[in-house]
């Protein structure tokens, strides 16, 4: 160990003197890395922010039809003015060429947006998580064939997939999530594994065998709270990739046919001409992706750090 | 493991394709379903003989997958067939290559300067800030980033062309191509200055590196030739695997730019569903992924010699 408070003790000559602060700042990094550790217990005020802003959007998105908020697809010309209207307090967030109002359309963007997200990622750690804990509980075949099938959906070029299923099929909301839901059961898989493993031979889970315990009751009253916590963090991380990912997918013509949703909703306002006259159209529900994205991604590596969850396959 | 890794991609590939398409319609349009008549049954059987589509899926399967080996991608479905497949892939893919190279050398320039810089004094307040920059720039979906980008450089501003143009000089299509390398390359430098920066640090508190400087080398050499040095590596590999994510990113910043690259025919082949245009180009995005797997690899053995005994 060179611990840079004996150095400071030690005859340096005067070239070695100014390595003194190079070290030392590389251990004023470690040493805030330990007190780090001491007040890890916390989230943070960042951590709720988030956490506030995301429960903010899913009410929104929940409650759209019962807001006193405009009618996302209604034609609202105003006497005298041609769309599209820049943003005021009549339209929030400006209106689109057809004189829809973009802040309700965003709020209704957020109902397919979120839920594609949300049963994208359920579906991964349902399906990922359960396969991924069997795989970790009883080892041996049931781990090889698991890891085998991981092994083959994560050399599969995500993307190309993506695009190969939804050119194919019909692009309902249930198929699109069902898609992006597919392709994170191999990473979710993976860490349920990982994390299964380091808890499969613990004194608690010993415990409940000598005792008698069956399988079903371990996984399920052992395991599994275990698995589940720092499997939330993952969760909150994966639901901003398979958000992004649909948005990525309207990009490519490949999005939910019906409905807006916020990829699609950017993609309107993204050609140069309405950009050039209107660029709320497209900043806007911009600005509440990326805020969403963010919250997501912030509070799931907050939940992450507070867990410390080593393996970090997402 | 990697052929075997193609095949399955190209078979699943290929049958989804069939199956959940109908080739005979995309060739011949509503005549394909007209069977009662004569005349177009006539022009089924030719069309049929034409493709191979007589021919049971895992033979058609084989022939195609030999016909791709030797260079042939096929004609594509359209009344005349022309142009064959692969010359539309020869004018598309080195536009998406060279929007993926110029974005990968702009993100090493980017990131390598920035990771030394903070990693030099960490913990200031200028990491501090780059940390939170870095953040943002990884959490924001580049297609975001590509119209933020668009709308504040190219129109608020008109640093940056609007159109790329085939037909100009290779210097002005690259000027052309510079904003969607950008847009490319600054999630991806906020993500290799991360991992640098992480590694630099660790290796700035190695023994040898006290070593050198109480031998008198100065702080910028230890910084520069023994901590750069060795923890390059792992940015190398970072560097491989992230160009995987960047080619998704590309195919879709192609269509906000207006590039007509890969991501395009994808695109327009979908709309027209032309598949043995799909089909080549999904199965040119798997043959990447699998040559960077295999770098990846090699770098991984390069590094650490157990990999290559085992």
């Amino acid at each position: 160990m060179n611990d840079p408070k004996d150095i400071d003790h030690v005859h340096l000559d005067e070239q070695a003197q100014s390595l003194v602060p190079l070290i030392a700042g590389a251990s004023t990094f470690h040493d805030e890395g330990d007190t780090e550790t001491a007040t890890k217990r916390r989230l943070g005020i960042g951590f709720w922010i988030a956490i506030g802003w995301i429960a903010t959007i899913v009410t929104a998105a929940v409650l759209a039809p019962w807001l006193p908020i405009k009618d996302p697809d209604a034609n609202l010309i105003q006497p005298g003015e041609r769309p599209p209207y820049s943003p005021s307090s009549e339209f929030w967030f400006g209106s689109d060429q057809d004189a829809r109002d973009m802040f309700s359309r965003t709020i209704w963007g957020a109902r397919i947006s979120l839920t594609v997200g949300f049963v994208a990622i359920a579906f991964g750690m349902v399906v990922g998580g359960s396969m991924g804990m069997m795989a970790g509980y009883f080892r041996r075949r049931w781990d090889a064939v698991v890891s085998f099938i991981f092994l083959v959906l994560l050399s599969f070029p995500a993307l190309i997939l993506a695009i190969l299923i939804t050119s194919l099929m019909d692009r309902t909301l249930f198929t699109i999530s069902f898609v992006l839901g597919v392709l994170s059961v191999a990473p979710v898989g993976r860490v349920a594994r990982a994390t299964t493993i380091s808890f499969a031979d613990r004194e608690f889970v010993l415990a409940a065998k000598s005792l008698g315990a069956k399988h079903p009751r371990i996984i399920v009253r052992e395991l599994l709270p275990n698995v589940v916590i720092p499997m939330a963090a993952l969760a909150l991380l994966g639901m901003a990739i398979a958000i992004v990912a649909e948005g990525s997918l309207a990009f490519l013509g490949l999005s939910v046919e019906k409905g807006a949703t916020w990829g699609k909703l950017i993609l309107t306002g993204a050609g140069t001409r309405s950009l050039e006259d209107a660029p709320w159209i497209s900043m806007a529900p911009i600005i509440v992706l990326f805020l969403t994205v963010l919250a997501l991604n912030f509070a799931g590596d907050r939940l992450r750090d507070y867990f410390d969850v080593k393996e970090t396959a997402l | 493991m990697s052929v075997l890794l193609l095949l399955t991609v190209s078979a699943l590939a290929f049958g989804a394709m069939n199956i959940l398409g109908d080739p005979l319609f995309n060739i011949l349009g509503p005549v394909a379903l007209d069977v009662d008549n004569p005349e177009s049954v006539e022009l089924i059987q030719a069309a049929e003989e034409q493709y191979n589509l007589d021919d049971p899926l895992p033979i058609r399967w084989a022939l195609w997958l030999g016909d791709f080996v030797t260079g042939d991608f096929g004609v594509q479905f359209s009344e005349d067939g022309e142009p064959p497949v692969r010359d539309l892939i020869s004018e598309r893919l080195p536009r998406t290559l060279q929007l993926l190279v110029m974005a990968q050398v702009l993100a090493a320039l980017i990131a390598i300067p920035w990771a030394l810089w903070t990693a030099s004094r960490p913990n200031s307040k200028v990491d501090r800030a780059s940390t939170v920059t870095s953040f943002l720039f990884i959490a924001i979906p580049s297609f975001a980033l590509a119209v933020m980008l668009k709308w504040a450089l190219s129109i608020k501003l008109s640093i940056f062309p609007l159109a790329y143009v085939a037909n100009d000089t290779f210097w002005e299509r690259s000027f052309q191509m510079l904003l969607p390398a950008i847009t490319l390359a600054l999630p991806a430098a906020a993500i290799y200055q991360r991992l640098l920066r992480t590694d630099l640090i660790t290796t700035l508190q190695e023994d040898f590196i006290l070593t050198a400087r109480s031998k008198g080398v100065s702080r910028r050499s230890v910084l520069f030739k023994h901590a750069l040095r060795s923890s390059l590596f792992s940015f190398v590999t970072i560097f491989a695997i992230n160009t995987g994510a960047l080619i998704g990113g590309a195919l879709v910043v192609e269509q906000i730019f207006l590039i007509p690259g890969l991501g395009r025919a994808i695109v327009e082949a979908i709309l027209r569903e032309d598949f043995p245009v799909v089909l080549a180009i999904v199965m040119i995005i798997a043959f990447a992924f699998v040559i960077l797997n295999l770098i990846v690899d090699l770098i991984y053995s390069l590094i650490d010699p157990r990999v290559r005994s085992s």
